[in-house]
């Protein structure tokens, strides 16, 4: 409990103090800081379980992958330029801290009210991360995405509410407690659609992803990796947690039915925006879409597919993290966006290049990616369960978007213009490290009980 | 008496079908919140002077006055043209309210038969407010129109943990609050920023799509 403490009293004091600093430098020693123990708790945890409070295994899973992506955000800053002016990011830095702890105590909590008020905050603390730049484009997607995600989860709540109405007697929101064999199946199942609606808003599931793509490429890079990384991870978890309520009290047919059909126009929408997008950045917040989309179709076909849906979304996290660091890295080179003004960034940059490729190659699931094995098991699943015609139209879009990607890429690494740029160590470096993590696990299989 | 209040709340929603001007909404949510402080005062057995004092606040404070007044004087001061500029005409507004009560009501009326804690008068109606206020979002051009629907559907949400006939957990209230510091937020901190950074004067209009 006493660690528990620690993890959210120091971003609160570190917070507190950062209002005193005015020194780049000490705010990102700040943050490194409160990176580093985060992610000694984290393992701590993980090594001693039931000492982070009352996290449970899922939330630790969670918290650890965000811990991860958040020591590499933390390494990443201190490679970032000194221009920025001091007064906004310190700014910045304090809603980066206030930020984590959200998703930390998200991640924690099991009571569905308390749940839904710490991603509630999660969207209060990211949409001033996102607006960080002040150009009209980033107000715009921060804009977009505080409305489009309060609205929806204004939804969940009502979800919510209709859980409490679906309990006769002695009504509760601490999921493990509710009794299943008096839960009425008329109020959970419309309870179950407002909640996955709601939260499903927040994890950018088509067609309530409009705000996902803005938010994601207006950032700067190192949030657009948490935002991918960590927070559409902490947004599943609610939907996780109600699903196996869902499961006991004899409704898991119908949540894996629409978890399914949710997947499956979420990977068909992407598809369509891959295909036609002209901004990288973009790209990949599609392509964060098209992953969710398969993460539903995991947990939705249940059994087996649950340890692809945890494995996918271990590898995604680590996978898109580092292919937005990268994407920062190539926005700091080019300062454009649109991939068809890239051009020779194999001549101007090849560390850069490489990594972009390679994580590229890992997003898309070639071994020893995780993701090979996740989607491997997705589509296997679905013959499995003998959804014929929607494997091969899964198959096709796969494929479809892996032409695209592919293709955009090697025409941004092609060529030789323009001069070499140098960029600092720590903007490899941290990149690296997580696609390195990446493949360890590629390799490594972990079993989740 | 509640029955009365509920019914002239959903009126506010017939109202705000036909209506074309910003100040008329305006109007229906200071409306919409004293009824919202009026079914709860009367709905309340046993209420001490601090949870008069959090309802009071929560709903003639924020909903009837503060938010009210917060976006008429960014209408003002933004010179955001006074009409509402929906995408559909007054008719079709007002025949999709008429078949949103109708659906509302046969929800409610197969609701109540499902659960006798609910209160399907009450339920109908709030359930009828929080798809009209989705409605507003989706059918109108303005950014300051799309927060008055949020907070129309905000209000359909208090009156549904309203019509729950049990004591709600505690985190509900937390909840409702936080929603209503939410509004706050969006308003003040994003419509006037994206003022300050665009040119044109109806500026918090519509954003750019992909």
């Amino acid at each position: 409990m006493m660690l528990a403490i620690i993890l959210f009293a120091y971003p609160i004091l570190a917070a507190l103090s950062a209002l005193m600093l005015k020194s780049r430098r000490k705010l990102d020693f700040l943050v490194l800081l409160h990176a580093l123990l985060h992610l000694g708790l984290g393992l701590h945890g993980f090594i001693k379980r039931g000492s982070l409070g009352a996290m449970d295994d899922m939330g630790l899973f969670i918290f650890l992958i965000s811990s991860t992506l958040y020591m590499a955000v933390a390494f990443y800053r201190l490679g970032l330029g000194q221009d920025h002016n001091v007064k906004a990011y310190r700014v910045h830095t304090i809603f980066l801290m206030l930020f984590i702890a959200a998703m930390d105590a998200a991640c924690m909590a099991k009571d569905l009210g308390l749940i839904w008020i710490f991603v509630e905050a999660t969207t209060i603390t990211s949409a001033m991360l996102i607006s960080y730049e002040h150009t009209k484009s980033s107000l715009e997607a921060a804009w977009k995405y505080l409305f489009i995600c309060s609205v929806g989860i204004a939804l969940a709540f009502v979800g919510i509410l209709l859980l409490i109405l679906a309990q006769p007697e002695n009504a509760t929101l601490l999921i493990h407690k509710i009794s299943y064999p008096a839960i009425s199946p008329f109020w959970l199942k419309i309870s179950f659609v407002f909640i996955l609606v709601g939260f499903g808003t927040k994890i950018g599931l088509a067609p309530l992803h409009f705000w996902l793509p803005d938010a994601h490429s207006e950032a700067p890079a190192p949030i657009s990796a948490l935002l991918s990384g960590a927070l559409l991870n902490t947004a599943l978890l609610p939907l996780l947690r109600v699903e196996r309520l869902m499961q006991r009290a004899g409704l898991g047919n119908t949540s894996q039915q629409l978890y399914l059909m949710m997947g499956f126009i979420s990977v068909f929408i992407a598809t369509v925006f891959i295909l036609k997008t002209k901004n990288y950045k973009r790209l990949l917040a599609y392509s964060s879409i098209e992953n969710m989309g398969l993460i539903m179709l995991a947990f939705g076909l249940g059994g087996f597919g649950i340890y692809a849906g945890y494995l996918h979304i271990l590898g995604h996290s680590l996978v898109k993290a580092a292919l937005f660091l990268t994407a920062g890295n190539i926005l700091s080179i080019y300062h454009d966006k649109h991939h068809a003004n890239i051009k020779g960034l194999f001549y101007r940059n090849r560390a850069t290049a490489w990594l972009w490729l390679l994580a590229l190659m890992m997003i898309l699931g070639f071994p020893p990616s995780p993701l090979f094995t996740s989607k491997f098991f997705i589509i296997t699943g679905l013959i499995g369960k003998g959804y014929y015609l929607p494997v091969i139209a899964l198959i096709l879009l796969l494929a479809s978007i892996a032409w695209s990607m592919i293709r955009i890429s090697l025409s941004m690494c092609s060529s030789e213009e323009g001069e070499k740029i140098r960029l600092p160590l720590w903007t490899y470096l941290s990149p690296a490290l997580l696609l390195l993590i990446a493949t360890v696990v590629g390799i490594w299989m972990p079993v989740f009980e | 008496m509640i029955e009365i209040l509920v019914l002239v709340f959903g009126i506010t929603l017939l109202f705000a079908s036909i209506t074309n001007m910003l100040s008329s909404i305006i109007r229906i949510l200071v409306l919409q919140g004293l009824i919202l402080f009026g079914i709860t005062i009367l709905k309340s057995t046993h209420l001490n002077w601090l949870g008069f004092g959090f309802i009071a606040l929560e709903t003639l404070i924020f909903k009837a006055i503060v938010i009210p007044w917060f976006i008429s004087d960014t209408i003002k001061h933004n010179a955001i043209h006074r009409e509402v500029e929906a995408y559909v005409s007054n008719f079709f507004s007002l025949a999709l309210m008429s078949l949103i009560f109708l659906g509302s009501f046969a929800l409610a009326v197969f609701s109540g038969q499902q659960s006798g804690r609910l209160f399907p008068l009450e339920f109908g109606i709030a359930f009828a407010t929080i798809i009209k206020g989705l409605f507003i979002i989706i059918a109108n051009k303005k950014l300051i129109t799309h927060l008055m629907g949020y907070l129309i559907m905000e209000n359909g949400i208090f009156l549904l943990s309203l019509s729950v006939g049990t004591d709600l957990p505690h985190i509900i209230s937390l909840g409702i609050s936080l929603d209503i510091l939410l509004s706050v937020l969006i308003g003040v901190l994003f419509i006037k920023r994206i003022k300050s950074t665009f040119d044109d004067a109806d500026s918090p209009g519509q954003l750019r799509e992909e």
